[in-house]
């Protein structure tokens, strides 16, 4: 797949790299970050012009972006009749509504294999669309000029970069759901010795 | 959630996170290894950007490359490259990767696109570094 996209983007420019960028933004597993540090060595060959190019890309990865917010969002609706009144949902709102930006913020550029969850979720959750813009936008900024300028820097040796860079990100994907997973563990631990320790002894 | 569900999830995302991390945190460390090998190439004084060529590794040649990206990353004219292959000039054939070409053209043949073509940069290159070239007389 990687093979593929890459002999378009040299074929046929900045256009295919936005289009690959906004694909991905909706949840195709394409190798983003891999294109887009391949983009950035493509400038320094003088294939692409970097300004133009990151321009369309950055553009085109928030309009995708936006619109798997609007797709969350439309189906708010549904979501709601089926948890309205209920408590866990009441309290994952009000944690999206608090965290929300960080993690649209570092889903864009470090852990990017739960970005189009987190879209998702910020649409459906209610999560501001202005706010939720504005981290977009900082957070692709990276992805984009960050990764991009990576790749810019090495030339021809951009895969050293990109194997850096998809590593990574892995890596923090599962440190994530590592610490996700003793919080809740620490969470419920704690409720069941309380629950202990309220029933009186016989 | 029943609590036999809970601890389900937590032990899900537990293991995940673990084989995740341990997996992906020994790929970052060998690719961090290579990183460290591999600076970035200095960049060309501006006079020469357009006479030197870009790369001159033929070992950084992949298959998704196609002939014009090639001969321009390694200043060698397209037809050297296309004579080398005894394939004709054509927009179709400059829009295919040398994967493409390869099964297309000359399927029985695996790799053969691709070591022709660093053949071909090679004896190029030795030709263009080993032809001497005129000194430079002032003008009267």
């Amino acid at each position: 797949m990687s093979d593929f996209l890459l002999t378009q983007i040299i074929n046929y420019g900045a256009p295919v790299l936005g289009m690959i960028v906004f694909i991905g933004a909706l949840g195709a597993p394409f190798p983003g970050t891999l294109i887009v540090v391949a983009a950035g060595a493509f400038a320094r060959q003088g294939l692409l012009a970097w300004h133009t190019t990151g321009l369309i890309a950055l553009v085109s990865v928030v309009l995708g972006d936006n619109l798997s917010y609007g797709m969350g969002h439309f189906a708010r609706e549904a979501v709601l009749r089926r948890f309205q009144g209920s408590q866990n949902w009441a309290k994952a709102e009000s944690t999206f509504a608090r965290w929300g930006g960080m993690a649209v913020f570092w889903t864009r550029f470090l852990i990017t294999g739960i970005a189009v969850p987190v879209n998702l979720i910020a649409g459906t959750s209610g999560f501001g669309i202005r706010r939720f813009f504005l981290y977009d936008l900082a957070g692709e900024a990276i992805w984009i000029f960050g990764y991009g300028g990576l790749g810019y820097l090495f030339g021809m040796q951009w895969e050293v970069v990109s194997e850096l860079l998809g590593s990574v990100s892995g890596l923090a994907l599962g440190l994530v759901l590592l610490g996700l997973g003793v919080w809740l563990g620490v969470r419920q631990w704690r409720i069941v010795e309380a629950r202990k320790a309220n029933v009186p002894e016989a | 959630m029943s609590p036999k569900v809970q601890r389900l999830v937590v032990f899900g995302l537990i293991t995940a996170g673990v084989l995740l991390a341990v997996f992906f945190g020994l790929r970052a460390a060998f690719a961090f290894r290579e990183f460290r090998r591999h600076g970035p190439p200095p960049f060309a004084p501006m006079e020469a950007k357009n006479h030197q060529p870009v790369e001159t590794d033929v070992e950084l040649i992949r298959d998704w490359m196609t002939i014009p990206y090639i001969a321009k990353m390694y200043r060698v004219p397209p037809e050297v490259l296309l004579e080398a292959l005894s394939l004709p000039r054509s927009k179709s054939i400059g829009e295919k990767s040398l994967k493409q070409l390869n099964d297309e053209y000359f399927p029985q043949a695996e790799g053969f696109v691709i070591t022709t073509v660093k053949a071909a940069i090679l004896e190029f290159q030795a030709q263009a570094f080993s032809t001497p070239t005129s000194p430079v007389t002032p003008a009267p």
